[in-house]
């Protein structure tokens, strides 16, 4: 059934598991510099599918589904052997009708072209061509299996704690719902109750789960596992929804000390259980333990999610991103906090549709780093001659594009493609960085 | 370093190679069926009965999508909304009464669906008794019919799809009178849709199985279009002919939605105008003025159901009446449809819905023609040149033209065009 999900071919054929995932990266892995780079590369693509889908008016529920096809894709192919741009504008094409909410092939192939094109990502080779496009989306449904039909968390969130169909994400991402014709039943637990929580809260969830399509989630866990993580993390991370939990609100310095001690690796949810006595209103712990999920796997989801978060603080695009990371970075990682100037770019925070619930929403990352994309810019041009990238601590659209082309060169030599090259045939960093490593 | 000239040709097709493994990897519908056979075609493509190369040898039915042409180049021009649908939707389900997708191939720009087979359609069976027996369809087959057509109906409608082009050709029956719902090509999930229905198809349900709600313009609509749907076919099957047969209004230049009078006259003239008491939202219907400017008719429908041998107790006109309710929310559901007392009355249904039927009343199978379907399959699995596919191409155009011409060629099922005098209808847009 189609709203079954534990009958649908996204539970039976596309939730898998870490070693299948890691397995296809392998070959990536022996043509890239620095495996870290693959994760970054993972979020880069992620934030072109939004910007691009974006560009083209697909609601968010669409994005996540094109991006969802976009790591099945991969779980089959290898970045290296690959053109992820042209990927990346078929997963929004065939996402958009997967939705029912069809676009122009050629709309797609116009924004596409310019949004790859543009200075801040290089890529000029985007094909003009319709049929390219048209015959990559053939390619693409093939290795999807022809499966596209996609569970998000979105739904989830919205009959834990919507009004199903009322609710109002009023500035982001309102009416993505849908117009609530047909209310299916939650597919797990008791399907009893709601959890009330305030509408700065929900959107704070809906934007933690926009984010976790920037890492491999959406390939290992349920959606209705990710929707209770990013829950979770909402109530730990929204002052407000926070403060009910611990009544009247305390001084500034225990605060951040529970939150340290809550967000601290391995130690998720006990100590959270611990300090969670006191409520208000409606007893939240109580509620999350009535889902009748393993509440461990939602711990371990909530900590990938933190890591994801952690790596995207050294990623830099533009400045207009309306994730839920500045959140984490301004308020739950004291470390960061601490050490970092808190630079408030008047742009971002001005721009960030999130409103006040985010307290200081700030932009640390480019913060901490001012001079970076000059010293890339600089790389760049010596890229050819240079034996491996220089890693600069803040990733960019174009240091990751070059670090593609890289892969890709790597991967050709490899082949044979090119013969008498300078570098010996068999090309592999893995080997490369197992002696550097002694 | 690269050399400029390899670096070159791997930026202007980095795909080069991952086209190449995956169109080695690929299973050729040649390599894995035998094509036996000419079925039928339709708007989408065309259908053919295959062999299964494996030791089963079971037979298929397989749905090849038109490929896209510009001019007589095959090319890809991208998927269409209608074949993502079927593809997307038939991935998710199984049930006895739909008809299963066995596998989708992809091959020379061509989609192709393989489903499994079924002898029959209620079309066939509705033109077997008009034409050749000239005599009723059995209470017993009849509600055996109907029976497993809502059995399937409510599995689709609980997994929120709704079908929107039931009609006898659409519905299949295997040679062991298994009732399968076929062609999902216009059927969507309505679960939380992301637009509103009217705005992706402004034309849905063929004319003559049309909801009211839908004739008169409504901007939301919701599963009870098939339960209207399934009414039209039970109908039909009693009378053997469509109930409600009006002339389909055809769309302006502007492709707008025009008022359909004369197919709701033919239902007021059976059913009776529809007045707000019996159906609250009917003032709200964009079309209501136009309406009221129609003769007013009563309902018949007492009188048209004591004459029909099958439908004729109380029982059995008290299931069609429910079933022809104007309110869409009065309308029976598929499950309180399938708990009517009708079906409690004798004869009842049966899983074999032509159980204990003489041999001659059991339909003819379906006819299979040979003459243009080599043309039509894949070449063998030899390289293909383009020369030779746009000769194939240009033989497409010429074999399609010629079943238009032959007409009673197709047996009517998959959503085709009709057979044996009919016009069926089915606007598509969007």
């Amino acid at each position: 059934m189609a709203t079954d999900f534990w009958a649908s071919s996204h539970y039976k054929r596309w939730n898998i598991d870490r070693a299948t995932v890691k397995l296809a990266r392998s070959q990536d892995l022996q043509y890239v510099d620095d495996p870290e780079y693959l994760d970054f590369l993972s979020i880069f693509f992620a934030n072109l599918i939004g910007k691009l889908g974006k560009k083209l008016g697909l609601r968010q529920r669409v994005i996540a589904t094109a991006i969802v096809f976009f790591r099945r894709f991969y779980v089959k192919n290898s970045y290296c052997e690959t053109d992820p741009f042209v990927v990346i504008a078929a997963c929004c094409y065939v996402a958009a009708k997967a939705e029912e909410s069809p676009i122009h092939i050629k709309n797609v192939v116009t924004e596409a072209r310019l949004i790859f094109s543009s200075e801040e990502i290089g890529v000029k080779t985007f094909p003009s061509d319709n049929h390219k496009l048209a015959e990559m989306e053939f390619y693409l449904v093939a290795d999807l299996d022809c499966d596209l039909v996609v569970f998000h968390p979105y739904r989830t969130l919205m009959s834990l704690c919507g009004k199903e169909g009322q609710i109002t994400i009023r500035e982001a991402e309102a009416g993505e719902m849908g117009t609530g014709i047909d209310d299916g039943p939650r597919y797990w637990g008791t399907g009893e109750g709601k959890l009330e929580l305030q509408e700065g809260a929900v959107q704070l969830a809906w934007f933690i789960i926009n984010d976790t399509y920037r890492s491999d989630l959406c390939l290992l866990y349920p959606p209705h596992l990710i929707a209770i993580a990013a829950l979770y993390l909402t109530v730990v991370l929204h002052a407000t929804t926070h403060n009910q939990l611990h009544g009247p609100p305390s001084s500034q310095g225990s605060q951040s000390q529970t939150h340290s001690s809550k967000i601290a690796p391995r130690r998720s949810s006990r100590p959270t259980n611990s300090s969670l006595k006191r409520h208000t209103q409606q007893d939240i712990v109580t509620f999350l333990a009535g889902l009748n999920v393993n509440m461990s796997l939602i711990a371990t989801i909530a900590q990938e999610i933190i890591s994801m978060y952690t790596l995207w603080e050294r990623y830099k695009e533009d400045p207009s991103d309306t994730s839920a990371r500045n959140t984490f970075s301004a308020s739950q990682f004291p470390s960061t906090s601490n050490t970092l100037p808190s630079a408030p770019v008047s742009g971002r925070a001005g721009m960030m549709r999130s409103g006040s619930v985010f307290s200081g929403g700030t932009a640390t990352s480019s913060a901490g780093t001012p001079s970076t994309g000059e010293d890339l810019s600089g790389s760049q041009h010596r890229l050819g001659q240079l034996p491996q990238l220089v890693k600069p601590a803040v990733m960019t659209p174009l240091f990751l594009t070059q670090v593609l082309l890289r892969m890709r060169e790597a991967k050709m030599v490899d082949m044979g493609m090119v013969v008498g090259g300078m570098r010996p045939m068999a090309y592999d960093k893995r080997l490369e960085r197992a002696q550097a490593a002694g | 370093m690269l050399s400029a000239e390899s670096s070159n040709m791997f930026m202007q097709d980095p795909m080069r190679f991952y086209r190449a493994k995956r169109d080695s990897a690929r299973r050729r519908v040649g390599d894995k069926y035998t094509i036996l056979g000419f079925i039928s075609s339709g708007t989408y493509g065309r259908v053919y009965q295959a062999r299964s190369k494996e030791e089963d040898g079971q037979i298929h039915a397989i749905k090849k999508f038109k490929p896209d042409k510009e001019g007589d180049v095959v090319t890809y021009t991208g998927i269409s909304q209608s074949a993502i649908r079927e593809i997307a939707l038939n991935r998710e389900i199984s049930h006895e009464n739909v008809v299963a997708l066995k596998e989708v191939l992809l091959e020379d720009k061509s989609i192709y669906m393989v489903f499994e087979y079924a002898e029959h359609d209620f079309l066939q069976v509705i033109h077997h008794h008009s034409q050749t027996l000239r005599s009723n369809i059995s209470t017993s087959v009849l509600k055996s019919l109907t029976y497993q057509l809502l059995n399937g109906l409510l599995y689709l409608h609980n997994a929120h799809i709704i079908h929107r082009d039931l009609k006898p050709a659409n519905i299949l029956i295997t040679h062991q009178g298994v009732v399968k719902i076929g062609d999902l090509g216009l059927a969507r999930l309505t679960q939380e849709p992301l637009q509103p229905l009217f705005a992706g198809d402004k034309v849905v349900v063929t004319i003559w199985y049309r909801a009211p709600e839908l004739l008169l313009g409504a901007k939301h609509y919701n599963k009870a279009v098939d339960i209207w749907a399934v009414g039209c076919v039970v109908a039909e099957l009693a009378s053997l002919r469509p109930i409600f047969k009006g002339e389909e209004a055809k769309l302006d230049s502007k492709k707008n939605v025009p008022f359909q009078k004369d197919q709701l006259l033919k239902i007021f003239e059976v059913l009776g105008t529809p007045n707000e008491h019996d159906w609250e939202g009917l003032k709200n219907m964009p079309e209501y003025q136009n309406m009221k400017r129609m003769d007013t008719y009563n309902t018949q429908l007492h009188k048209w159901c004591m004459s029909r041998q099958s439908l004729a107790t109380a029982q059995g006109f008290d299931f069609l009446n429910q079933l022809f309710k104007y309110d869409p929310d009065q309308r029976l559901s598929a499950k309180e449809a399938l708990q009517h007392q009708w079906f409690q009355e004798t004869p009842k249904p049966t899983a074999n819905a032509f159980h204990g039927l003489p041999q001659h009343q059991i339909p003819p199978n379906r006819r299979i023609t040979q003459d243009d379907a080599p043309s039509m399959m894949p070449l063998p699995a030899v390289a293909a040149t383009s020369q030779l596919q746009t000769t194939a191409a240009s033989q497409l155009q010429a074999a399609q033209a010629q079943a238009q011409l032959s007409g009673k060629g197709s047996a009517g099922s998959f959503g085709s065009v009709g057979g044996a005098g009919h016009t069926r209808k089915k606007a598509r847009l969007g």
